[in-house]
């Protein structure tokens, strides 16, 4: 069984008058370990694809089913514990908390987790030596670069060594040096702590570091070869 | 599972100036809440140790409730000591206190004075009136009179004119000052004692203004009571001291009404402070609050950490003024139509000043936290 499974998920907004269907009875398999990127034109549903996977948007129809658990059947409150427990978020922005250094955001996902407190802090230790950001855990978000405030973003999405990490655009708002970078560190996540990746992306290069790539439009998936990707990137 | 406190602590200082202001404004509420409380107290205190369970009062009946309106026959205190068993006797002397209570002018050496309470008494008086104790000076001779310690409250004037040997004035004549006393915090210590005999000599009257009597311990007033009804030709009432000041506190009522109203009118501009502040401060973290959802943190940790947030601004505010009302206002003498009285700072008072304080920082984060929990999480991540 696929480790995210969805299964005719239907998803519509009201805009005004306009009703808008960005994902029509749409299926898709990712098996664990895969790192599988998503593009497509603006608006086409990529992120509210990704917010149905990681929980926190709700189907109009169809099933969503992550490491075994039908997410689109748990309440609100007990969503809130499974994100915490199977899944990582890589925002675009990082969204990291400006009040807490960067080993207290690290260690935000690992305090919703039954764990020692020696076991949290190899853990969050061991996040931050990952992403190569061990001398920067005293630091204030506004102490650190852009890119250092990404890979914290990073560290704290596979901290509590998640099933699955989603990621909406995370070279979105970096310099092409920095966003190399992270696609690097992204891929050697995938490779080296078999981390599953769902990536959303407007970026080419970003997406071709991916095993497998998608292209979501008009509510349907198209699998691509690394040769088409920049094609559908200019769709 | 509930966020780190130093969250809510450090959000606290994203805006030092705002919530600096906020503390402020918290800390004057609270102060007031104080003021007021310690007013409450003070009175409902003074009035509450004013009485003595074993002493009854025996006044006219046509004085109401007001015993400065009452006037008796001088022979009251003999017909009593001579018609009661009850009353308690040593070495002789009956422990019953003719007194002649007055409500007048009063004038210190450096200028009028304020209306002052005067009381002619006899040696017997602190037999009856057991609480008061001469803390300086003696007991006042013809010509001579003892005030309260908090007399010069009462007449609004300087400590330093009610000093021993200092001149009082006031029924025209000038009476100097041979003793100060204390009574616990009572009624009486907004008082002038002088003799009754002078007393009566300045005012021209030879009635009474009321005889306090002193029961054997245990013993009821009902004897009392019962002369007062079989002697109508005196025309007295009697009334057991505690019940007395008792029914003043009733008199009071509406003043302490109108107080705990001030207090929720007070405490509602404390309200509209802390809704500013944290309304501020929510608006500008809904990304950060759906990132909180998002990684996994219920609604409800989240709610209980802003509401943390303003707990602990409101409760840093109230150890303010908890800190400055116990050095500030506690003692502190109040001028009062009854006499005068020190504010009282006690344990109730920081109770329910404290109490108050941290009820506004609920009160003020609870509506702009359920507001930014409103929004979706998908669309506060979006948020700027």
């Amino acid at each position: 069984m696929a480790l995210v499974e969805l299964r005719g998920v239907c998803k519509s907004f009201r805009k005004g008058d306009e009703t808008i269907t960005p994902l029509d009875e749409v299926d898709l398999d990712i098996e664990a370990g895969d790192f599988v990127s998503l593009m497509g034109p603006s608006g086409t549903g990529k992120s509210t694809l990704l917010n149905l996977v990681s929980g926190i948007d709700r189907p109009d129809a169809g099933t969503i089913r992550v490491a075994g658990t039908e997410v689109t059947k748990l309440s609100r409150g007990k969503l809130a514990d499974w994100r915490a427990a199977n899944l990582g978020y890589i925002f675009q922005t990082h969204n990291l908390i400006p009040v807490l250094t960067a080993y207290e955001n690290v260690e935000l996902p690992t305090l919703l987790l039954k764990m020692t407190s020696s076991q949290r802090r190899q853990r969050v230790e061991l996040a931050l030596e990952a992403v190569g950001l061990s001398d920067r855990a005293d630091h204030y978000p506004r102490q650190l670069s852009g890119g250092q405030e990404q890979r914290v973003g990073i560290a704290r999405a596979i901290v509590a060594h998640p099933k699955v990490v989603v990621a909406d655009e995370p070279t979105g708002s970096l310099d092409t040096e920095t966003s190399e970078q992270v696609q690097v560190l992204l891929q050697r996540l995938n490779k080296e702590l078999d981390i599953t990746l769902l990536m959303v992306t407007h970026d080419t290069d970003a997406a071709k570091i991916a095993s497998r790539q998608l292209v979501l439009d008009r509510g349907m998936f198209r699998e691509v070869g690394l040769d088409e990707t920049s094609t559908v990137s200019n769709a | 599972m509930l966020l780190p406190w130093e969250y809510g602590v450090r959000n606290l200082a994203r805006r030092p100036v705002r919530t600096a202001l906020t503390l402020v404004a918290l800390a004057t509420v609270v102060m007031l809440v104080f003021v007021v409380v310690g007013f409450i107290r003070g009175l409902e205190r003074s009035l509450a140790i004013s009485g003595d369970e074993d002493v009854v009062l025996v006044y006219s009946v046509n004085s109401e409730e007001n015993i400065e309106n009452s006037s008796i026959a001088a022979r009251t205190p003999s017909l009593l000591a001579a018609s009661l068993d009850g009353t308690m006797k040593r070495f002789g002397v009956s422990h019953v206190s003719p007194e002649l209570y007055l409500g007048t002018r009063v004038a210190t050496e450096s200028g009028p004075g304020g209306l002052g309470l005067v009381r002619g008494v006899e040696t017997s008086a602190p037999l009856v009136r057991r609480s008061v104790q001469l803390v300086e000076g003696t007991w006042p001779a013809d010509g001579e009179v003892m005030v309260g310690r908090l007399v010069a409250t009462k007449l609004g004037r300087e400590p330093s004119e009610l000093e021993l040997g200092r001149q009082l004035e006031f029924e025209g004549r000038k009476w100097t000052i041979s003793g100060r006393f204390a009574s616990g915090g009572s009624a009486y210590e907004s008082e002038i004692w002088c003799p009754l005999g002078d007393f009566q000599t300045a005012t021209k009257r030879q009635d009474l203004s009321l005889v306090a009597i002193r029961l054997q311990p245990g013993r009821s007033p009902a004897e009392v009571q019962l002369f007062c009804k079989e002697r109508l030709d005196l025309e007295l009432r009697a009334i057991r001291e505690t019940d007395y000041y008792a029914s003043l506190q009733q008199h009071y009522k509406p003043v302490r009404v109108l107080a705990w109203f001030v207090v929720v009118l007070v405490s509602g501009a404390g309200v509209f402070a802390g809704l500013n502040m944290m309304y501020g401060s929510v608006a500008g973290r809904i990304r950060e609050i759906a990132t909180l959802q998002a990684i996994g943190y219920r609604r409800f940790a989240i709610l209980l950490s802003v509401v943390q947030e303003g707990v602990l601004l409101a409760a840093a505010g109230s150890l303010l003024s908890g800190a400055f009302a116990l050095l500030l206002l506690n003692g502190m003498a109040v001028r009062f139509t009854m006499g005068a009285f020190t504010l009282r700072i006690d344990s109730v008072a920081i109770l329910i000043g404290c109490g108050v304080g941290i009820l506004l920082g609920v009160l003020g984060s609870l509506p702009p936290a359920l507001k930014a929990l409103r929004e979706e999480v998908a669309t506060g991540l979006k948020a700027v």
